[in-house]
């Protein structure tokens, strides 16, 4: 028998073709793991969850610690009492904070926090304090809330809440309330004239005006056009400011919308190809909106944010740079490159001073801005007893 | 409290004690079904000699031939060798996430779902499945070496095909055909899958076996595929050429590094090790030798010329010895080994494809004696086992039939029959149990210890259900209560033993008008009711009617705590409610009859699932008292 046989050589030629199979699947890396439930994906140029927000009585700051991810991030809770020197956690109890903390209804000592749905648990508890902390009472759960800072408002002292969940959907209720009554979908936003004049393509936020009225927000598709929404008698209708000239051209975001101390404040995104600007709007109780001149951030993203009790605001975009405002009218003005940490926020309390809260494992590291506003010095060090190993 | 790991340990001494007890009441009945047979053969045989006929028939039977011998023999051996490594102590517990799980890490999405599937019904059911790996092993390899031939060695054949190819998908993840790294130095494509091949040739017919083409064709796929495995180990980009990467060991050292850090003789582990440094520091060359070895061996088989296959073969012993020590570790040592891995069933395909080549001494004379396979059998005038094989399966089932074939039967043909019971005993009770979708109990003893019986009036309450209405416990006088204590925000403990509740209230379907499932709230900040309705639905509770969550406000929850003795403490920055997981049985008459003290661990189905059981069987175990 002939060793190169026709039907040895098509034996060979098939063997040598399922090697080649098997050499080209071989070769591909592990195959991905199976991708999560689908939720809403969060906005393209969103700020993280860590920020800080101020009233006249109390600055709050949010930030992840522990590790990284999974179930042994806690996010915190940190206050600083107006008069007092020295920041202290003040983090909501018996609820376990592995999904982000969203902060709502800002009044004096009052605050509403909603917990972001982590591991087995698959709604949002809500709890509300109107004295810093000192005593929590349950609101009322509501669904999932969006991976945005803003998913969650309350007029002041928490009365009535708003929320956006995951999906998309915003709903209303009261804090006694036991259910929420939905409000619109971003869908069916999309689709309203205003919506349509906006292009919206993905809500971000929401918040109630001074005057109570129920403000949603989200990312236009439109150049120029800022997307926030209120709802009157006809529908719903824009409400956003006017933008300046210059960014006629740039797609505009809403990357927060915060209403303390006698104003809303909503801190916009201006994208121009590559390039980015910030812009921060207030609106009066007049329903007026004062926007600030942009200012460019280059190709960087905002990570982190702050919202002081005059109207301040501040971002750390994602080179460390931090920008800060002091209100409508003012301009916007660099800090140093903020200390290093797994997040970093800037935090404006009421007195007008600039702190950065950098928190990195079980750390915190209060840093202040000296007048000069040449360089961070280290104040204080916040050892937060985190409880590794509570949620797994 | 939240937070603990409660995983059973491989070595977990409630398991290990509980698969040997199964193993030795299996052991001793298939001793006696043995002894049985044995003895029934004999007692036939004193009454009632075989005939004529059927002498006359056992002689006719042509002798087997070596290679089909090799195959039998050999594999049988593998078998039996398998079996007895399957009764490992850490087997039950081990087997899934020591062997399965990490066998299967490296394959694409669908074949690890394919595994873990495979993983979750050994884990629910661990000392059935490894009991019945253990004497589903064993009895096909006794089988295989009994049977000589006939439909009995057929049919052995096929349950090892069967068997075989359960192995190698769910236990070897297809030989990890489908992941990357693919070499036949460390194992591909899967031993199992020699076991299916060489029980497949087994199914041949004999005629096949008497002639040289099967050699040829068995030698010539052998060697194809050796030099399809040369190919894969020479090709480029899949590292098999460094010892080194980067500074990091290459595919071949990582694996003989691997083993040679495996629990084993010192003395072995010093030549893995020296071996492991040889392939690190001249990689190229080790996998040169190993490429031009395939290429070589596997040509002289595609040739199918006897005289050089001889050599080749004597050549590929050797190479495949050096390989399972050097590279395979004799394939069982340290941790959890379920075979000798690729080496000795490769060697003895070839061994048996070399025997069929070649014509051996006496062959042609055994066949020349042997009457031709397709000429009937002459009738027989009366029932006897020469003619059974043409009458219908109700005569031949009859007794006096069955006598008459006991009596003219081989000794190992019967024996056989009774390895066919070893298979079944093994299978059975794993089919049996299998009806079940529910953990075996077992795993809830591992977990937890024994439960406290107690014997005393259960503490009453008035509480909120998550309907708004108000629930006394001794509005439930008259069923069977099993109690737990909840926290609505819980992100771990709560919603499994919320699931295992769930799952016991299905388990106890019919007895639903006689069972309530109640839970109190433990968390006194989240005591609305709405957090018990929102929960509810997390879990898939709302809806369900003998399911009653309970909350009040806290003066009303505290004495509830206090009474059942749970534990609650607020714990700092950030961590959920710290607190007791317990569930109590409470009687019909009121009385509190057992507390389960138990934490679900990590949460894997099984363990969920047999906590869902013993709960089921608790409440049970109360309204049969009642």
């Amino acid at each position: 028998m002939s060793l190169f046989s026709p039907a040895r050589l098509l034996v060979g030629l098939l063997a040598l073709g399922a090697v080649v199979s098997c050499a080209a699947c071989g070769s591909s890396g592990r195959p991905a793991a199976t991708s999560p439930t689908a939720t809403r994906p969060a906005a393209s140029g969103a700020a993280e969850a860590a920020y800080s927000e101020a009233t006249s009585q109390a600055t709050w700051a949010v930030l992840p610690m522990g590790a990284a991810s999974g179930p042994n991030e806690f996010w915190q809770l940190f206050l600083l009492s107006a008069g007092r020197q020295q920041w202290a956690l003040d983090t909501p109890p018996d609820i376990a904070t592995n999904g982000a903390l969203e902060l709502a209804g800002l009044s004096g000592t009052s605050i509403v926090a909603g917990v972001r749905p982590s591991l087995y648990l698959e709604f949002s508890p809500v709890s509300l304090t109107a004295d810093a902390g000192e005593q929590w009472a349950a609101g009322p759960p509501a669904q999932r809330l969006a991976d945005v800072p803003d998913a969650l408002a309350a007029t002041p002292g928490g009365g009535h809440l708003l929320a956006l969940d995951e999906a998309g959907e915003t709903s209303s209720t009261t804090s006694a309330g036991t259910t929420w009554t939905p409000l619109v979908t971003e869908h069916a936003l999309a689709a309203t004239a205003a919506g349509r004049g906006c292009g919206l393509t993905q809500l971000t936020a929401v918040a109630y005006s001074v005057a109570g009225t129920q403000l949603l927000a989200g990312d236009c598709g439109q150049p120029g056009v800022a997307g926030v929404f209120t709802h009157s008698a006809g529908g719903w209708r824009a409400a956003g400011p006017v933008l300046p000239a210059a960014l006629a051209n740039s797609r505009i975001q809403v990357l927060r919308l915060v209403t303390t101390s006698g104003q809303t404040t909503a801190l916009l995104l201006a994208a121009s190809g590559s390039h980015n600007d910030l812009v921060s709007a207030w609106l009066d109780a007049n329903g007026t909106w004062t926007t600030s001149a942009p200012v460019s951030i280059g190709t960087a993203s905002v990570r982190t944010t702050a919202f002081g009790a005059s109207g301040s605001v501040a971002a750390v975009m994602s080179s460390g740079r931090g920008e800060v405002v002091t209100g409508p009218g003012a301009k916007w003005r660099q800090t140093p490159p903020v200390p290093a940490g797994r997040a970093v926020t800037i935090a404006l309390p009421a007195d007008g001073q600039v702190d950065a809260l950098a928190a990195a494992g079980g750390v915190l590291a209060v840093w202040q801005l000296g007048d000069a506003d040449e360089q961070w010095v280290k104040t204080q060090t916040v050892k937060v007893p985190i409880q590794y190993g509570s949620s797994s | 409290m939240p937070g603990m790991n409660s995983g059973l340990d491989v070595d977990d001494p409630t398991v290990v004690s509980a698969f040997k007890l199964a193993l030795l009441h299996q052991g001793i009945a298939a001793v006696l079904l043995f002894a049985l047979l044995a003895l029934a053969w004999v007692a036939v045989r004193e009454f009632r000699p075989r005939s004529a006929s059927a002498g006359q028939r056992a002689q006719a039977v042509p002798p087997e031939g070596p290679a089909r011998q090799v195959l039998r023999i050999g594999f049988g051996l593998l078998w039996i060798l398998d079996g007895i490594l399957q009764a490992q102590p850490g087997m039950a517990v081990g087997l899934p996430s020591q062997v399965i799980e990490p066998t299967a890490q490296n394959s694409p999405t669908w074949v690890q779902h394919l595994v873990n599937w495979a993983g979750t019904t050994w884990s629910y059911h661990p000392i059935q499945a490894a009991a019945a790996a253990v004497w589903i092993q064993v009895g096909i390899g006794v089988w295989l070496l009994l049977a000589r031939n006939g439909r009995l060695s057929q049919l052995a054949a096929s349950a090892a095909v069967g068997w075989g190819l359960v192995v190698w998908v769910f236990g070897e993840s297809f030989g990890g055909i489908f992941a990357p790294g693919l070499s036949w130095l460390t194992g591909a494509p899967g031993a199992a899958l020699c076991y299916c091949v060489a029980a497949a040739l087994l199914l041949l017919p004999d005629r096949y076996w008497r002639s040289m083409q099967t050699g040829r064709v068995l030698l010539g796929c052998f060697g194809a595929f050796l030099i399809a495995m040369a190919v894969l180990q020479a090709w480029p980009g899949r590292g098999f050429w460094q010892g080194n990467m980067r500074g990091q060991p290459g595919p071949l050292t990582a694996m003989v590094q691997s083993m040679a850090a495996q629990s084993q003789p010192s003395g072995l582990a010093d030549v893995v090790s020296w071996f492991a440094n040889v392939v690190r520091a001249h990689g190229f060359a080790v996998n040169l030798i190993a490429v031009v070895a395939l290429v070589g061996i596997g040509l002289v088989f595609v040739a199918g010329r006897p005289k050089i296959a001889r050599v080749a073969l004597i050549v590929l012993a050797v190479f495949g010895l050096a390989d399972w020590v050097l590279v395979q570790d004799l394939g069982f040592l340290g941790g959890l080994g379920t075979d000798p891995n690729s080496m000795i069933p490769m060697l003895l395909l070839a061994t048996s494809g070399y025997l069929a080549l070649t014509p051996q001494p006496g062959a042609a004379e055994a066949v020349a004696s042997a009457p031709a396979p397709a000429a009937p059998a002459p009738a027989p005038a009366a029932p006897g086992p020469a003619g059974s094989q043409h009458r219908p399966w109700s005569r031949r089932l009859r007794p006096v039939s069955l006598i008459a074939a006991l009596a003219s039967a081989r000794l190992g043909t019967v024996m056989s029959v009774g390895a066919v019971g070893v298979v079944l005993l093994g299978a059975v009770p794993m089919a049996a149990a299998q009806a079940s979708s529910a953990a075996a109990p077992i795993l809830a003893q591992a977990l937890d210890g024994s439960s406290a019986p107690l014997n005393s009036p259960a503490p009453g309450f008035t509480l909120t259900d998550q309907s708004g209405k108000r629930v006394s416990l001794a509005s439930l006088r008259g069923k069977a209560v099993l109690l737990t204590f909840l926290d609505p925000v819980c992100v771990t403990d709560c919603p499994l033993i919320a699931q295992e509740f769930r799952e016991a209230g299905l388990l106890l379907a019919g007895e639903r008008s006689r069972v309530e499932l109640v839970a109190v709230n433990v968390n006194p900040l989240y005591s609305r009711v709405s957090y018990l309705q929102a929960f509810d639905r997390e879990e898939g509770l709302a809806g369900i009617t003998d399911w009653r969550y309970l909350t009040g406000s806290q003066a009303q929850l505290q004495p509830v705590w206090k009474n059942y003795g749970i534990a609650s403490e607020t714990l700092p920055a950030g961590a959920m409610l710290g607190h007791s997981d317990a569930a109590f049985v409470i009687g019909p008459n009121g009385r509190m009859l057992e507390e389960l003290d138990f934490t679900p661990g990590p949460g894997s189905a099984a363990t969920v699932s047999s906590f869902a059981t013993e709960l089921a069987n608790a409440a049970n175990q109360a309204l049969s008292q009642s």
